[in-house]
């Protein structure tokens, strides 16, 4: 006489405890996460971090002209870190300097080298905080700061980039864009072309509705926004 | 900024987020990804959990928000037209494809027909049955009230039994 098969639920469920196979974390992952986690900041280590910041960053001012010019795989990332690197500093210490219609600004088109033909201004979703000149990876740029209801900040950048192409795999459609969405140290990135400029726009959302809440401030802020470059 | 009390208490679940994000991406290098940024994310936003809940739901919310965020945003890109117009009539439901080259093997017809199941499916499954999760847990995880999870779980059940060939062979 052949076994009657059991059909219940209770023996599916035995059958998904029992059968299917546990993966277990590499080793390495857990030291990675360690290594990777922020740590609290120092006073006394300030000093000498800048002094190593600033002896880092004139190697690279006489190294990076040695180096092929664009269109590495790295490059969209290098661009990134940087981006958020100047969005932690933001939110960390706040704008360097507030101009509230850089539209209007003669300074901030000079000192960035970039133009803003539109901008956008800040609505009932988002406000304006302030704009400023920031310079990334040997290029001068302009940055926006903005802050929505929920006290979260977020940063565009505009920088001139004429021959970078951006990866395919990670871009994502929003309305009538195809921006790609990448995400560094915790932080969400939307990075476009703007015909010789590559945007960025920083924050920290993260999932569920928080993105489609980013997907429209990218949308806000890309419809009102046109950088050229000035020079 | 995660104290060091913090860190040691999410690590201890650190075996089960990656068994968790392996059955949700079927890739080594993409679930150590996603598992490093839901650690990222949970460190970064200690400040957000109120001590006394449940930690481990904490952390798979985390986990499958930001799965669902970049992985199924970069799914849906492919379903958008060569104009550039974006096409949002994804089903929610939809079986998920079959396994691409570079993902891991499936050995068993059981992970086999897992992998085929949607992943609202899939995940019910893996945080009820297989981490034993009470259904309030799974609940904050997905974001649903309980009375949707046991649906899903019933749902879900059913359709795995179609998945599964003995199933389908002694019916």
């Amino acid at each position: 006489m052949s076994e009657r098969p059991d059909f219940s639920d209770e023996a599916l469920s035995h059958r998904l405890q029992t059968e299917l196979p546990r993966h277990a974390a590499p080793a390495h992952l857990r030291a990675a996460i360690l290594a990777a986690a922020p740590r609290p900041h120092r006073s006394t280590w300030l000093a000498p971090s800048l002094a190593a910041l600033g002896t880092a960053a004139l190697i690279l001012l006489f190294l990076l002209p040695m180096l092929a010019a664009s269109n590495r795989p790295d490059d969209v990332q290098q661009l990134v870190r940087a981006v958020v690197s100047e969005h932690s500093r933001a939110v960390m210490w706040g704008t360097r300097t507030s101009t509230f219609l850089p539209t209007a600004s003669s300074w901030l088109t000079q000192e960035s080298g970039i133009a803003l033909a539109r901008v956008f201004a800040g609505d009932d979703a988002l406000a304006l905080i302030g704009a400023e000149p920031v310079y990334l990876l040997r290029e001068r740029g302009v940055a926006l700061h903005y802050r929505d209801h929920a006290d979260r900040f977020l940063t565009y950048v505009a920088l001139p980039a004429p021959t970078l192409q951006l990866p395919e795999r990670y871009r994502v459609a929003v309305a009538s864009w195809r921006p790609v969405l990448v995400q560094d140290g915790g932080f969400t990135v939307w990075v476009w072309k703007h015909g010789d400029l590559v945007c960025f726009l920083v924050s920290d959302m993260a999932g569920g509705n928080d993105i489609e809440r980013f997907k429209d401030y990218f949308v806000r802020v890309r419809t009102a926004t046109e950088p050229l470059l000035a020079y | 900024m995660a104290s060091p009390e913090f860190e040691r208490d999410t690590l201890e679940h650190l075996n089960a987020l990656y068994n968790f994000a392996m059955y949700l991406t079927h890739n080594p290098s993409e679930a150590e990804d996603l598992v490093q940024e839901t650690y990222l994310r949970a460190f970064r936003f200690s400040h957000r959990f109120e001590p006394g809940t449940h930690l481990r739901a904490w952390l798979f919310q985390i986990l499958r928000n930001t799965f669902l965020t970049f992985y199924r945003l970069r799914e849906r890109e492919s379903a958008v037209a060569e104009d550039g117009v974006p096409d949002w009539e994804v089903p929610m439901f939809h079986d998920a494809p079959e396994d691409s080259g570079r993902a891991l093997e499936a050995h068993t017809d059981l992970e086999r027909a897992m992998r085929r199941l949607p992943e609202e499916f899939r995940t019910v499954l893996l945080l009820a049955e297989v981490e034993g999760m009470p259904l309030e847990e799974v609940a904050r995880v997905m974001s649903c009230p309980v009375g949707t999870v046991k649906s899903r779980i019933f749902r879900a059940k059913e359709r795995l039994r179609g998945l599964l060939p003995d199933y389908r062979i002694r019916r």
